[in-house]
């Protein structure tokens, strides 16, 4: 038993190592997994998929770059189907920590990849402090909130902004959120205004939408890295001319599998060391 | 006086919106709701502003004295300095040209991968302390265990390779379980928020005056 309490003082820069080895090793040779597609990531795709050609689709991006490796995938595979649909895509961010460029970066970079046009086709309101006084106002009129976007343009002079008055000419809001903003955009912006909403976040924060979600209150989550590279493989699946584009997520599943099995592996082994001194601490 | 005033505008300003939901009349409509929901995005500004001119403050106090770390205090307030003149004075997002304005370029180059490394970092403390403090001690230890195992292994795509009933397992934790769990969190939050907003809204808990 000397062996299993040695092996429960194990220097932890083992295992960080074995970590490590874990996160490099799926990167350097891809395993592919095969991704199944769960009911809530399921539900977003489809209503997204029910808005016509022309419809706004509200995206407020509520995070910022600690969250981007399991949000910015969210949001590329909402905007490529945004984008390949001609769904307009009002961009906006309620996140003071680095919500705006987080939107500036997807909103540009997915535009240049499809061929979306801003201001037509696309548009990024920018951010705005004050998280539900700017929701609830947003209700009466966006250009009260965003008078002009985030290059200081006024909100009149965008030809997309025209037909975008207030949440009446929204089809569906989505809110990639990391912090309580999530959860104000269904209780306060659903549970108000009766705009559907579907909230992306990160997989730690998904477990307590499945209640708003079984409420109908929100109409699905995409739950993490899992839940993004779920929604990638609903659009690759559906547009099979947008597969050949980059899946970080689905990418990142091989790391995470295995990065899971690691520490699934040590909380198995560390309680079986455990027992076994603990058995022998009883018998003696 | 210095009490009365704050408690009098409090109370006022917390019945408003709760009289403009209540009654659906133009006037009542334009004054208590629209205006109050301008007014408060426009306190919520300055909010920011107070919170900003608070730390500048600690830190330049700890710089001063050359207290513990002040090091760290003095790279925040370079950092916040320096981040806040970029903002204000040169511009957000691409320019013409396609080159980046100070501001993005100093945020997606230092400040994203800084932020993402902290944030890559917990996997590795997880693991460790996973390994070290996750121990079957009782009942309750050995349920959260049983749990943990399976969401983690139905969460990725390893669970259907190992077993299709796998990640039908976990998406009914989380539907059922999980979600009966969330129901009473979320309702027992909001009845503590309802029921600490009456307390601020009758003057009985007063934040704002700096005690309850």
């Amino acid at each position: 038993m000397k062996l299993a309490r040695k092996l429960l003082l194990i220097d932890r820069r083992i295992i960080f190592l074995l970590v490590l080895a874990g996160a490099v090793i799926p990167i350097l040779f891809p395993i592919g997994l095969a991704v199944q597609v769960s009911p809530p990531v399921r539900a977003v795709f489809q209503r997204v998929e029910a808005l016509r050609p022309g419809q706004t689709l509200l995206l407020s991006f509520d995070y910022g770059p600690s969250d981007g490796p399991e949000l910015d995938p969210m949001a590329d595979a909402i905007l490529r189907h945004c984008h390949k649909r001609g769904v307009k895509v009002v961009g906006l961010s309620l996140f003071p920590l680095g919500g705006v460029d987080m939107a500036f970066a997807r909103l540009r970079q997915l535009a240049t990849e499809l061929g979306a046009r801003d201001g037509e086709d696309w548009v990024n309101l920018g951010y705005k402090d004050g998280g539900q006084a700017a929701m609830k106002a947003m209700g009466d009129n966006l250009a009260l909130v965003f008078p002009v976007d985030a290059n200081g343009v006024p909100v009149g002079e965008i030809p997309l902004m025209r037909a975008v008055r207030n949440y009446n000419d929204v089809g569906l809001a989505v809110s990639l959120a990391t912090s309580v903003l999530g959860e104000w955009w269904i209780n306060l912006v659903n549970a108000q205004f009766g705009v559907d909403v579907a909230v992306g976040t990160t997989a730690v924060s998904a477990p307590k939408y499945y209640a708003f979600m079984e409420a109908k209150q929100a109409v699905g989550v995409i739950g993490g890295m899992k839940g993004a590279s779920e929604y990638e493989e609903l659009v690759a699946e559906a547009y099979p001319d947008l597969a050949g584009l980059s899946r970080t997520a689905t990418v990142g599943m091989d790391v995470q599998s295995i990065v899971h099995l690691v520490i699934l592996f040590f909380i198995l082994f560390g309680n079986a060391m455990f027992l076994a001194t603990r058995r022998t601490r009883q018998e003696a | 006086m210095k009490k009365q005033v704050p408690i009098l505008l409090a109370v006022v300003a917390s019945l408003c919106p709760v009289v403009g939901f209540l009654l659906p009349q133009p006037w009542v409509d334009e004054w208590m709701n629209r205006r109050l929901d301008e007014w408060m995005v426009i306190i919520a500004s300055f909010a920011l502003v107070l919170g900003v001119v608070s730390v500048v403050q600690v830190n330049l106090h700890k710089v001063r004295r050359r207290s513990r770390g002040w090091g760290f205090s003095l790279a925040l307030l370079l950092s916040l300095g320096i981040m806040s003149a970029f903002g204000l004075f040169g511009g957000q997002g691409e320019r013409a040209d396609g080159s980046l304005h100070p501001f993005t370029w100093v945020f997606q180059f230092a400040f994203s991968p800084l932020q993402a490394t902290m944030f890559s970092l917990l996997a590795f403390y997880v693991a460790s302390a996973s390994y070290r403090a996750f121990r079957v001690r009782n009942v309750e230890a050995s349920l959260l265990l049983v749990g943990a195992v399976l969401i983690m292994i139905g969460r990725i795509p390893l669970g259907q390779a190992i077993h299709p009933l796998v990640p039908q397992i976990a998406e009914w934790i989380m539907q059922f379980p999980n979600t009966a769990a969330q129901r009473g969190i979320i309702i027992g939050a909001a009845l503590g928020a309802a029921a600490m907003s009456i307390r601020v809204m009758v003057g009985i808990e007063r934040p704002y005056l700096g005690k309850s």
